[in-house]
């Protein structure tokens, strides 16, 4: 049994216009003291699947309209509200996108460190104080009994992000939830931040959820990978096999609009044409259709096909794909028109 | 709970605070007079803060002594054992007896039994009172200034001039006591042409005699500093520093509680509509809709004709209209705190609601509370003084700045300047000082000057 498992997730947010499927039958899987990415472009679902797993949707407007969330076994979303502390900060810690609103600006650094292990563990003050000021110097926080005494605002963006990085594994959580977190970050903080996460989770054992939509971090970063196109999970893989053999369109779009060493100077930067559909009356068939590149290539009965049928990812398999006409099933489709 | 460390921010507001000159001198001066209030007791009051009689001190604030205590002459009617001793007037008996006793010392030269015969009549000439600055308490009624003329008068037409001149050296009536012992007052009081025999109220009101103005006429009294009226007295001979004193007590205390409940009780409203929003927020907000239309005076006239208003039944019912106005600001402050991610951030390592309302975004949410307070407090001063003056605040003998006022715009006492200057004074002195701290305070934590464009 995996240590996290997402089944068939769906969330929705009531909206003026309608109801927002965000989250449109998600199903993901998370090893013990593995890695996975959950990549996809902004709106795609993934920081609502993640606060998912916390029970964390803010209701209303969001509302969990089936499937569940199975943590070691139990599932989160049908547990009675009183179990939630117990896991919240105790087995799945999260780290936020954006340490520079996620820090509490009125305390210290050491009294919202403290709080956390005194909530967790019932830790004393002082006792408290040492184990903050350890996994501070753990996170690559330098002169960190200092710092402990400092307000956020005295910090730099990259050590709050490093402060919220510390903060989640002093629960020494199973499972570590990042959301984006080095998207507020400049790039060479940000390099510093995920090597940290990558060290503490390879010293920790701690399985990580690591939400992007960066493939390059992926890259970086994860055992596994998922890939989230409109509320659905359209691929998943080994970084390896997703990597080298992307097998839905959209991953090799993304994949694709990647530069790399060797991009020759001054030509653009390869796109996906047009935008993600609405998510209140999606498409019929496929959701990516309508920008896919390889459909244009398909003849006029598959291309319909692609239109009207939805492709479903199959539950099984080391490299599932929700796609009709997958990249990698022989010739190049177009061919045989 | 701990209270949280007082951030660099929050370190700077204070210390721009204390920058603000008048802000600050308004809060040291306003923090004194407090303080001062609170002692009111040992400022204004009847009874000696000590007395040192034929070796013995006492100490009447502690214990009750009757006039025979100190051996002195109870008013008419009356036994010296059934009444407390009148200090304020045992310590001019006192010194009167110091000036006779000096005098006649300087007369008796050398002569030892003249000078043992004196020493015999004025036994208590070594003892002291020693009275409060204001020796009035703000319920006793004073007389003095309507009656004095007649004890001497009563004195000079039975023929005892030394009882006379004693009433007049007494009570610091110089002149008269003087006239008296040189016998000029024979002349002055003689009869003359066009007038028959004269009276010392005759005297006084004729401006004969100048140090006699005021005396012989019923309260309010003028301010005399011979009787210690520092502000005069009030239409039932009351004294009016004593009264202003006691009243500044009474508002500034009563406003601070009403504020504190007040404030408390707006803040958790506020702060739980604004956090928990949704179904509670839009019918707490209808409730408060309608208290607002309800016509918050004629609501205390109403429970002021059931029950009779007491200091914390008044504090109750203006409980009920004060928490209003706070709970508008905390929850659009907290409407909008909720939504940053340390919110979430607390939620996510299992922090509850009320820890999170609580600690978490009420320290975030304290700048409207700061800054409105102060003039909530203004509000309360002025709330107070409104219903005593229209009869509804506290019950009759209690001091007043508002009765005060309501005295002084009686028709018949348009004249007697002291009683409209003196509550209206320090009513609009309370309320600038108030007003310079609020003001000092919001400029204080104003964000601008800490960004501004050049």
């Amino acid at each position: 049994m995996s240590l996290l498992e997402i089944d068939a997730l769906q969330v929705g947010f009531a909206t003026e216009a309608g109801l927002v499927r965000a989250v449109d039958g998600v199903s993901l899987a998370v090893e013990r003291s593995q890695t996975l990415g959950l990549v996809g472009e902004s709106g795609c679902g993934k920081s609502v699947t993640a606060s998912s797993i916390l029970r964390l949707v803010p209701s209303p407007p969001g509302r969990y309209l089936g499937g569940a969330v199975r943590f070691d076994g139990a599932d989160i979303l049908s547990m009675p509200r009183e179990a939630l502390p117990a896991i919240r900060g105790r087995d799945i810690a999260m780290v936020f996108q954006d340490p520079m609103t996620a820090l509490n600006p009125v305390f210290t650094i050491g009294h919202q460190l403290r709080e956390v292990l005194a909530l967790r563990f019932g830790l004393a003050r002082g006792a408290a104080r040492e184990r903050s000021a350890g996994m501070l110097k753990a996170v690559g926080i330098p002169d960190a009994g200092a710092r402990l005494d400092q307000y956020p605002h005295e910090l730099s963006g990259g050590m709050k992000q490093r402060v919220m990085i510390a903060m989640a594994l002093l629960c020494r959580p199973r499972l570590l939830i990042a959301d984006e977190p080095t998207t507020a970050l400049d790039v060479t903080v940000q390099a510093q931040i995920l090597h940290l996460v990558r060290e503490l989770q390879r010293e920790s054992e701690t399985a990580v959820l690591f939400i992007t939509h960066d493939m390059g971090v992926i890259a970086e970063m994860c055992d596994a990978v998922a890939v989230m196109y409109a509320g659905r999970v359209v691929e998943r893989g080994s970084v390896v096999d997703v990597f080298e053999r992307p097998r839905h369109p959209y991953t090799k779009g993304l994949l694709a609009s990647l530069p790399r060493p060797g991009h020759a100077r001054k030509s653009p930067l390869a796109t996906i044409e047009g935008t993600v559909p609405s998510l209140i009356a999606p498409p019929a068939g496929c959701r990516f259709a309508a920008r896919c590149a390889h459909r244009r290539e398909l003849d006029a009965a598959r291309a319909r096909r692609c239109v009207e049928v939805d492709p479903m990812l199959p539950p099984a398999g080391d490299h599932p794909v929700a796609c009709h006409f997958p990249l990698d099933a022989g010739a190049p489709a177009g061919n045989s028109a | 709970m701990r209270w949280p460390r007082l951030d660099p921010i929050t370190r700077r507001r204070l210390q721009r605070f204390r920058r603000i000159r008048r802000g600050y001198y308004a809060l040291v001066i306003l923090l004194a007079a407090m303080v001062l209030a609170v002692f009111a007791p040992y400022l204004a009051e009847s009874r000696a803060i000590a007395v040192w009689y034929r070796g013995t001190l006492y100490l009447p604030t502690f214990q009750y002594y009757p006039m025979r205590t100190f051996g002195q002459a109870p008013p008419a009617g009356w036994d010296s054992a059934d009444i407390e001793a009148d200090y304020y007037r045992l310590q001019r008996e006192w010194g009167t007896e110091r000036i006779l006793y000096a005098r006649g010392h300087s007369a008796a030269g050398a002569d030892p039994a003249a000078l043992a015969a004196l020493a015999a009549k004025y036994p208590d000439r070594d003892d002291y009172v020693v009275m409060p600055p204001i020796p009035w308490n703000p319920y006793q009624s004073d007389f003095w200034a309507n009656e004095i003329l007649n004890d001497i008068q009563q004195a000079l037409d039975a023929g005892h001039r030394d009882d006379a001149e004693w009433l007049a050296l007494r009570d610091g009536l110089g002149e008269l006591a003087a006239a008296i012992r040189s016998g000029r007052i024979d002349t002055l009081l003689a009869a003359g042409k066009g007038h028959p025999k004269r009276t010392l109220g005759d005297l006084a009101r004729t401006g004969a005699m100048v140090s006699l103005a005021g005396l012989g006429t019923s309260p309010p009294n003028a301010p005399d500093l011979r009787r210690r009226h520092y502000l005069g007295t009030d239409s039932q001979g009351r004294d009016v520093a004593a009264r202003l004193l006691y009243g500044f007590r009474i508002s500034i205390f009563f406003a601070l509680f009403l504020v504190l409940t007040g404030q408390v009780i707006g803040t958790i409203v506020g702060s739980l509509q604004g956090y928990l929003g949704g179904r509670f927020d839009l019918v707490s907000q209808r409730l408060i809709e309608v208290l607002i239309a309800v016509p918050f005076l004629y609501v205390v006239i109403v429970i002021a004709a059931l029950f009779q208003p007491t200091f914390w039944l008044l504090i109750a019912i203006l409980s009920l209209f004060q928490w209003i106005a706070i709970t508008f600001f905390m929850r659009t402050e907290m409407y909008r705190e909720k939504t940053r991610e340390y919110c979430l951030a607390a939620k996510s390592y299992g922090a509850s609601h009320f820890r999170i309302v609580f600690r978490h975004l009420l320290p975030n949410c304290l700048t409207p509370l700061v800054t409105f307070t102060p003039f909530a407090v203004v509000g309360a001063i002025f709330a107070l003084t409104g219903l005593d003056y229209l009869g509804y605040g506290l019950p009759a003998p209690t001091p007043s700045w508002g009765e005060l006022i309501g005295q002084a715009l009686q028709a018949s006492n348009r004249d007697k300047l002291w009683l409209t200057l003196a509550p209206f004074g320090a009513l609009t002195i309370t309320l600038v000082l108030v007003v310079f701290i609020g003001e000092s305070v919001r400029e204080a934590f104003d964000p601008k000057p800490y960004a501004r464009y050049e």
